[in-house]
């Protein structure tokens, strides 16, 4: 029995375009038995768009959904390392800066509230749970997928805000999937940008910078992707077929949530961790390695 | 009654564009015991010095107050002076009416009311002062050299060739240091095993030389001129006055790969060995840790061939006790690793360059080991992971330096010029490779410095890069290099063989145990500190202890030689007397007063504080009273405010003297 | 054109450095934040060349190219910097400058994404993606953008038609109204 309870923050992707690591996320933690009540009425982090334009919009906008969070016990789960980077990012400022924290505070009319930890699913399950716990809650080893762990930018960076893992060689995501009995390869695009939002403004160059993602993962010997960011997954899974189109190529690399992985040793089944939404269907390479 | 003599200075325009000095002579010519007031222009000149001295024979002056400018800048003079004129030194005193008053005032009345009064409190205080004799000490002429680097090898065989005794003193099993690593230097490309080892050869001949190799130092106690330093000279195992050098035991010992730390553990050496062939002593050390006789018990394999019967399993650390005059540090250097650091460590590694665990990735030291003839590889450049010569070889300078964020601001001054001694020595060796140098500027100022630079560019076609790098990572058996270069504002991404970082000098290990057993100051990154920056750069503020080479800031090798030749000049200096004369501004105690709390003993930052016994004429023990011994006093006066009985007093810094300036005011 | 005392705008380099609290005149141009920028090809500035120009008070030369709207906002460059130089936030305060002034910059798509992003914030609390991505299209004219993946994310129920508004809608648009007349009166940049 777990007695770990958390807030949880899942953030707008999670409700629209990432409804499968919404979804594998609240099975994932009933089957741990950690509880997740979401924070009633969060809104919009502001995510790149607010802190890329207002910096002041964006503090106030996060230390408001904080306040939020203060109403459920428990510290803040948060799925997105978007809104994960945003949230820390505004704890972090607000503590080293007066004069910002007071105009927060002004904007949001309301003092701001910095003593709650801000933890990402990863923290969550690496170190509150534990490797241990984990490992002994698997009911099915994930033998035969080689997973390249994708960390992307926000997970990690800057090394002073989210004080998640070794800046530049992180392994806690490696450490969580070694738990659950998969193995991981060493390559070289981990950390490299996915392109990230341009998505919607410049595709262009998304098409670029994810097809050398791709490229390395499987050139490693990845015969899938994980992540722990839905805009990373949007880029890699939703945009692999055109990526391949552009650069006359074939991946075919199923890129799943960590959520969906970690699920998937412990037992729960294909449709309780939407795998049937993701766009590169896993399902074959999950027949032939007998995990499904 | 005294008869005080002042003497107020212009300073040029220094002190008189603010501060109006003919009214500060006749309002301090007013004031009550004083005799003679006058200003000048330049009173430390020649003609001022002999105003005073003039004045204080014909108005026949008893005290002496100059008013000029801070005490750290003419005090001497002026004593001297005053001395000259048949006076004690220490009836004069010096008013700062210069850094105190006209330097940081703009307005002429106010800091010409302030002068008056700075002049006036020094008149009340110098009524106060008693005469004070001259200390004298005895010198003892013998030094210790800390280091047997190229530094503490010149410093030694200058003390030494005149006619000193040196005690010389290196922790590795052989003198040589860093210099005996590299392979040629800059800017002449002369090889440095070609111009050291003769030295090394010196030392080891020389009569006046004491060689401890394998040595550190253990304690130092004493002051200037009398130094007792105790010398802990580890257990070699083989006994240098038996062993030939004959080299048998090495060959035969079945302990054949330990990395060898003299070759960047490129090379493998047994475990009985000396570091390098040309090793000074030529005595082999035996490695314990590693040492099957010493882990096991069984073997005994060197000791049963070797001739002369040195080797001696049974030999133990030693301690020795070496009375010195004076020290001279020479500890040298360390290279930054990229490697991880603990958490919390000032220092930090470089994550983006893999943190040291990319096999072909290293830094410069390792390469001088690789283009070394006496080198791991002959003087060939071989990649360390698989022997392969690397056609595509790029150097990247300002690893760790110039990066607050890595921990380090200072620029490490040597590497610009040694990567250019790198790309030259590839070059040469290599035919058909390319080097590329990825660097922010490079600084070369030195004789023929620019020169060597520019020909590594044009003459040995060098591709220089004006950009950092981002990234390092293994790619196959490449590593790609992600860098840019700012002059096109393009990026680079070059895929090369091999990577030489040039990575910041830093200083030894253990730098700051070995300051604080000597009681001399370093600075944060443990470099140790020089008295004044541009008017002492080879002595410490410590008197007698002196600084020669890179432990005193990175340098390379001609600036080190002429540092450790100025060190041994200020030990001769030293030396050239048989007495020491001191400043008699000591503390002294009032037994009668001290009732033995030694609260001052406790405090004394120099250890000058001893405990006497008081005995009456029967010899019964009265009481134990502080003594402070002259010698080692350091005139900070701690003490003074420590001693909850008010009995001891810092000589030309009473109470009384305080007293009166306050009250004056 | 040539870089004159009258084109160099010191006040311009306080204001960034006030904005984005972290040194602009620290940087000694190593380059490293260009050399790991994932952007940086994108750019007609390169990163380190946008702090030089910064340096050099040329905001207009900044503030009309697209190199500040093309950042990723990755943070490599300030996690990287030699000299804790946090460019990431200098990036942010460009932007914001550039945003004040009416953008005169040639980059408009991701200016539009970024505005559309914000007001949708402002009149659902929650991101509307459908429309977010259907109003960009329609406004940047490009109507066949992302065709072939609409179907095919509406079919994995990745685009939902219907989106419901938050509860606590006032108290979010009080949060833009206060920080608007915070601004209107000076209280903040």
């Amino acid at each position: 029995m777990s007695d770990l309870k958390y807030a949880y923050y899942p953030g707008c992707s999670l409700h629209a375009s990432a409804g499968e690591y919404d979804l594998s996320t609240r099975e994932l933690f009933k089957k741990l038995k950690i509880g997740l009540t979401e924070v009633p009425d969060w809104f919009c982090c502001g995510a790149t768009p607010a802190h890329n334009v207002d910096e002041l919009l964006s503090l106030s906008l996060c230390a408001k959904n904080l306040e939020l969070a203060e109403k459920v016990e428990g510290d803040l789960a948060v799925a997105c390392a978007a809104c994960f980077s945003r949230l820390k990012f505004t704890q972090h400022t607000l503590e080293e800066n007066d004069t910002k924290r007071k105009q927060v505070e002004k904007a949001i009319d309301a003092p701001v509230k910095l003593e709650g930890h801000v933890k990402h699913l990863l923290e969550i399950l690496a170190k509150d749970l534990g490797l241990e716990r984990l490992a002994a809650s698997v009911d099915k080893p994930l033998a035969g997928l080689k997973v390249a762990c994708y960390y992307g930018c926000l997970l990690t960076r800057p090394p002073e805000v989210p004080n998640l893992d070794c800046v530049e060689a992180p392994t806690i995501m490696e450490d969580v999937l070694k738990a659950v009995g998969a193995e991981t390869v060493a390559w070289t695009h981990r950390m490299e940008c996915c392109g990230a939002n341009f998505t919607l403004s410049r595709p262009g160059v998304v098409v670029q910078l994810s097809n050398a993602i791709l490229e390395s993962a499987k050139a490693a010997g990845a015969n899938c992707i994980m992540v722990a960011c839905p805009l990373c997954h949007g880029n890699l899974d939703i945009r692999q077929k055109e990526i391949e189109g552009v650069y006359q190529t074939a991946y075919g690399l199923p890129v799943f949530y960590i959520t969906q992985l970690v699920g998937l040793a412990t037992g729960l089944s294909a449709g309780k961790l939407g795998l049937d939404a993701l766009i590169v269907s896993p399902m074959p390479l999950l027949k032939e390695k007998g995990l499904l | 009654m005294s008869r005080i003599g002042v003497f107020i200075c212009h300073c040029g325009e220094n002190i008189s564009r603010t501060v109006d000095v003919e009214r500060v002579a006749t309002e301090v010519g007013k004031m009550p015991g004083v005799a003679f007031a006058t200003d000048y222009k330049y009173m430390c000149s020649d003609p001022g010095q002999n105003l005073l001295k003039k004045a204080i024979q014909e108005q026949k002056l008893s005290h002496i107050v100059v008013a000029a400018c801070s005490p750290r800048m003419h005090e001497k003079t002026f004593r001297k002076a005053v001395e000259a004129a048949g006076l004690n030194p220490f009836l004069c005193e010096m008013a700062n009416i210069r850094e105190h008053c006209s330097w940081v005032h703009e307005d002429k009345e106010e800091a010409t009311v302030k002068a008056i009064e700075i002049v006036g409190m020094m008149v009340e205080r110098v009524k106060k002062n008693r005469v004070l004799p001259t200390i004298t000490v005895p010198v003892t002429k013998r030094s210790l050299v800390i280091g047997g680097g190229i530094a503490g090898i010149q410093a030694a065989l200058d003390i030494a060739d005149c006619g000193h005794e040196v005690i010389l003193v290196e922790r590795e099993p052989s003198i040589g240091g860093h210099m005996a690593q590299l392979s040629e230097t800059f800017p002449t490309l002369d090889c440095s095993q070609c111009i050291m080892t003769p030295k090394m050869v010196d030392v080891a001949n020389h009569p006046k030389i004491k060689l401890y190799t394998y040595s550190e130092i253990e304690l130092v106690e004493g002051y200037i001129g009398n130094f007792q330093v105790t010398i802990k000279k580890k257990a070699r195992s083989v006994d240098e006055n038996k062993c030939t050098g004959c080299g048998v035991c090495m060959a035969k010992c079945p302990i054949k790969k330990i990395p060898n730390k003299f070759d960047q553990n490129l090379g493998m050496r047994p475990a009985i060995y000396v570091p390098f062939p040309q090793a000074v002593p030529n005595t082999p050390v035996i490695d314990r840790e590693n040492c099957t006789m010493f882990k096991t018990g069984k073997c005994g394999l060197c000791q049963k061939v070797c001739g002369p019967g040195a080797v001696d399993y049974e030999q133990e650390d030693q301690l020795i006790v070496e009375p010195v005059g004076a020290i001279v540090v020479a500890t040298g250097f360390d290279l930054y690793s990229i490697d991880e650091k603990p958490k919390g460590s000032m220092i930090k590694g470089y994550g983006e360059f893999g943190h040291g665990k990319i096999p072909d990735v290293i830094d410069g030291m390792t390469f001088e080991r690789l283009a070394s003839a006496s080198g791991p590889t002959g003087g060939k450049i071989l990649r360390p992971s698989d022997g392969k010569e690397p056609k595509q070889i790029v150097f990247i300078q300002c690893i760790g330096s110039r990066a607050r964020e890595k921990g380090i601001s200072y620029c490490s001054k040597i590497c610009c010029m040694y990567t250019a001694k790198h790309t030259m020595l590839y070059h040469h060796k290599v035919h058909d490779g390319q080097a590329y140098v990825f660097f922010m500027d490079a600084r070369t100022p030195g004789k023929s410095y620019d020169e060597f630079w520019r020909r590594s560019i044009e003459e040995e076609e060098a591709v220089y890069i004006r950009g950092m790098v981002s990234r390092l990572y293994q790619k196959g058996d490449k590593i790609v290099v992600m860098g840019s270069d700012i002059a096109v504002g393009v990026q680079v991404e070059i895929e090369a063989d091999m990577v030489v970082l040039a990575t910041a000098v830093m200083p030894q290990k253990g730098a700051d145990t070995l300051a604080q057993k000597l009681g001399i100051s370093y600075d944060k990154y443990n470099f140790y500190s020089e008295a004044h920056a541009k008017l002492r750069p080879v002595e410490c503020a410590t008197a007698g202890i002196y600084l020669a080479g890179a432990c005193q800031g990175p340098k390379d090798i001609p600036e080190t030689v002429s540092q450790a030749s100025a060190a041994a000049a200020k030990v001769m200096t030293l030396f050239a007397k048989d007495q020491l004369e001191r400043e008699p501004i000591v503390a002294k105690v009032r037994e009668a007063g001290c009732v033995g709390c030694f609260y001052c003993k406790k405090v004394c930052p120099y250890g000058a504080v001893e405990e006497k016994e008081i005995r009456d004429r029967q010899g019964n023990l009265i009481k134990v009273v502080a003594y402070v011994n002259p010698g080692v006093c350091g005139g900070c006066g701690t003490c003074q405010a420590t001693c909850p009985s008010k009995s001891v007093e810092l000589d030309g810094y009473t109470d009384e003297q305080i007293v009166a300036m306050i009250e004056a005011l | 054109m040539v870089i004159s005392q009258e084109t160099m705008d010191v006040n311009f380099v306080r204001k960034v450095e006030a904005l984005s609290g972290t040194s602009v005149r620290r940087c000694f141009q190593c380059g490293k934040c260009s050399a790991g920028c994932p952007m940086a090809t994108f750019m007609e500035h390169p990163p380190n060349r946008v702090v030089r120009l910064l340096q050099l008070g040329q905001w207009q030369r900044i503030l009309s190219g697209r190199s500040i709207w093309y950042c990723a906002s990755c943070e490599t460059c300030s996690t990287r910097c030699p000299n804790k130089v946090h460019l990431a936030s200098i990036m942010d305060a460009l932007r914001k400058l550039s945003w004040d002034a009416e953008g005169p910059s040639k980059e408009s798509y991701v200016q539009l994404a970024n505005k559309l992003f914000l007001q949708n914030i402002r009149t659902y609390g929650r991101q509307y993606e459908m429309r977010l991505a259907a109003v960009f299209n329609v406004k940047s004219g490009q109507f066949l953008k992302d065709l072939m993946l609409g179907p095919k994310l509406m079919a994995k129920g990745k685009l939902k038609m219907f989106h419901s508004k938050n509860k606590n809608m006032s108290e979010i648009e009080k949060i833009f109204t206060r920080i608007e007349e915070m601004r209107k009166k000076g209280e903040a940049l």
